[in-house]
């Protein structure tokens, strides 16, 4: 897999992620995503971006465009420095209603994406990383 | 006419009519919200039709306030409804999971108002 | 299908590219023996090409591939390249795109895999009796042989994969086609859409469904759509699922979902797998379905005045 292009973001303030999302739209856009592809990400881009600020104060975004074999896809790798996520499995396999607004971003992300990986420890911080790849036609 | 941020809300007889243009972000979709239920409040409106043909991206956040503000609405009295919804958000709501319980949908924004008349009109037959 | 059908296919990258290698045993050293052997490839290549050759035309079944002269010359170059190929001293990227390349136009000549592998097979003995002579050492001889077979096993992966990979592209092509004869969205009448869904129905039919579903019902703005599955062969969870999603997603825009369709066997195994759809009309007969759906938008199905036996029935407004 190769990542052919690279941008950092900051994850502070409602601007913050309404930028990320404008970004992926974008990106999603100029790639030739199909527009339910396009809504997917961009929506996951707004509940992991939102999680940050929320829940963790400010974090970072790294937004590629990344390769493998003859595919091309969007990565977005979400960072912070939060309280991290106890209880990881019960909040992603749980529905709308037995949690808060964490859970059903990450797990409604985690439906959306077709790659989706967390890594979190508690008192230290959150990574969550999704893919999408544009459908082959 | 009221307008809190950038969303305008017109009177339409008894029923209010809010048009969603804009991209929202979380605090105006908050004013919003208050914003209509204090107008309610205010008016008495029986009906509140939300369009939201102008939506490309509804996501948990505001899929919730949507709702919220309908169920909301519909507590005070008024019958609400959600028209316009894109294709892809609908799909993309259904595949994140997100439930919108409790609010009626319909295709448009005349849709939606006929929808409310009749809603009033069934209400006032019932109570004879 | 062009080149980059097949990478993609098989994910072809350096990654892919490195677990091959790795699988196959091929290193760097073998690499640089194979590499030294060129200019004994250079000398014997037409001899073995040949002896490849002699084979093919001795066989009364493999000889009717090469009927015309000029295609014979055509391949027979093609096999000289690929065979020397293999001393190239590389086995990257565009080594494989290579030999992809190779497969890809075996397979579009419609050479089957026996002759093919068989091929491969006629090389690697052609290059031993040559390579033992070349190299009287036995330890030099047999290091240098298993550095080349492991490079012409490599290849054959290759081509195998070239060959499924053609045949699934195909099959897939098939299916398509299939899947557009067989999801028609129609418009039956103002405001209502049918969709007869023929076939079985997998996650990715079921998606493409629910968009062109979606999309269609905002484009005629249609308060109702008739979902028929009277063709649909096998109804689980999963299915029914499906449907359940694409219900909910159409009630979300605003309009109406009516399933129609349900046989018995579909409405013991809806019901004994405890499935919960009762936020969908359901019908059995497609004529009831779309009477259901006449009433949600205010219309009526009734016999015009005339008694005539062949007199249309007429559509009216609901008083």
């Amino acid at each position: 897999m190769t990542v052919l292009s690279s941008e950092n973001l900051i994850l502070a303030s409602e601007d913050d992620v309404m930028l990320a999302r404008r970004k992926v739209r974008l990106l999603a856009e100029t790639l030739g995503f199909d527009p339910f592809a396009t809504a997917a990400i961009t929506t996951a881009t707004s509940e992991l971006c939102r999680n940050v600020c929320v829940h963790a104060v400010k974090g970072t975004a790294r937004l590629e465009q990344i390769g493998s074999g003859g595919r091309t896809g969007i990565r977005l790798e979400v960072r912070d420095e939060g309280p991290g996520i106890p209880d990881i499995d019960r909040v992603l396999s749980a529905g709308q209603r037995s949690v808060g607004s964490l859970g059903l971003g990450l797990s409604g992300s985690r439906r959306l994406a077709d790659e989706f990986r967390i890594e979190t420890i508690v008192g230290r911080g959150t990574v969550v990383t999704v893919v999408k790849w544009k459908r082959p036609t | 006419m009221s307008a809190h941020g950038s969303i305008p809300v017109l009177r339409i007889g008894s029923t209010l009519l809010a048009s969603i243009q804009v991209e929202l972000r979380d605090t105006i979709a908050d004013a919003f919200q208050e914003d209509i239920l204090q107008t309610i409040a205010k008016t008495g409106a029986t009906g509140l039709v939300i369009d939201i043909t102008g939506l490309e991206m509804v996501d948990s956040y505001v899929g919730r306030v949507l709702t919220n503000t309908g169920r909301m609405a519909t507590l005070m009295g008024t019958h609400a409804v959600v028209v316009g919804m894109r294709p892809v958000v609908a799909a993309t709501l259904v595949r994140m999971g997100f439930r919108m319980e409790g609010v009626l949908t319909a295709l448009n924004v005349d849709a939606g108002l006929a929808l409310v008349s009749e809603l009033i009109a069934r209400r006032h037959g019932a109570g004879r | 299908m062009p080149l980059q059908y097949y990478i993609e296919k098989l994910n072809l990258d350096e990654a892919e590219l490195q677990s091959r290698r790795d699988f196959f045993e091929i290193t760097a050293d073998d690499l640089t023996t194979l590499a030294g052997l060129k200019t004994f490839a250079e000398k014997h290549t037409d001899d073995i090409v040949e002896d490849l050759y002699r084979l093919i035309l001795g066989h009364p079944e493999a000889k009717k591939q090469f009927t015309e002269h000029a295609t014979l010359v055509r391949v027979k170059r093609a096999q000289r390249d690929y065979f020397l190929g293999l001393f190239s001293g590389r086995c990257d990227l565009a080594y494989a795109q290579d030999r992809l390349r190779i497969g890809i136009a075996h397979e579009r000549v419609g050479v089957p895999p026996k002759w093919y592998l068989g091929a491969y097979a006629r090389y690697l003995r052609s290059i031993f009796d040559r390579l033992v002579v070349e190299l009287p050492d036995p330890a030099q001889a047999r290091a240098a042989y298993q550095s080349i077979e492991k490079l012409v096993a490599f290849d054959t992966a290759l081509a195998m994969d070239t060959y499924i990979a053609a045949q699934l592209g195909a099959l897939e092509r098939h299916q398509a086609a299939i899947r557009e004869l067989s999801t028609p969205i129609i418009r039956l009448y103002q405001q209502v859409l049918l969709l007869p869904l023929i076939g079985t129905i997998d996650t990715h039919r079921a998606d493409q469904l629910m968009e062109a579903v979606l999309l269609k019902v905002v484009e005629e703005q249609a308060h109702v759509i008739i979902i028929d599955i009277a063709g649909v062969p096998l109804v689980d969870t999963k299915v029914a699922d499906h449907l359940l999603k694409t219900t909910e997603a159409v009630r979300l825009l605003g309009a109406q979902t009516i399933l129609s369709g349900i046989s018995p066997i579909i409405a013991k195994t809806i019901v004994n797998l405890g499935m919960n759809i009762s936020a969908m009309h359901t019908k059995s007969r497609l004529a009831d379905a779309l009477e259901l759906a006449f009433e949600i938008i205010g219309k009526r199905v009734t016999s015009s005045a005339r008694n005539h036996p062949s007199a249309p029935a007429e559509a009216t407004e609901k008083s």
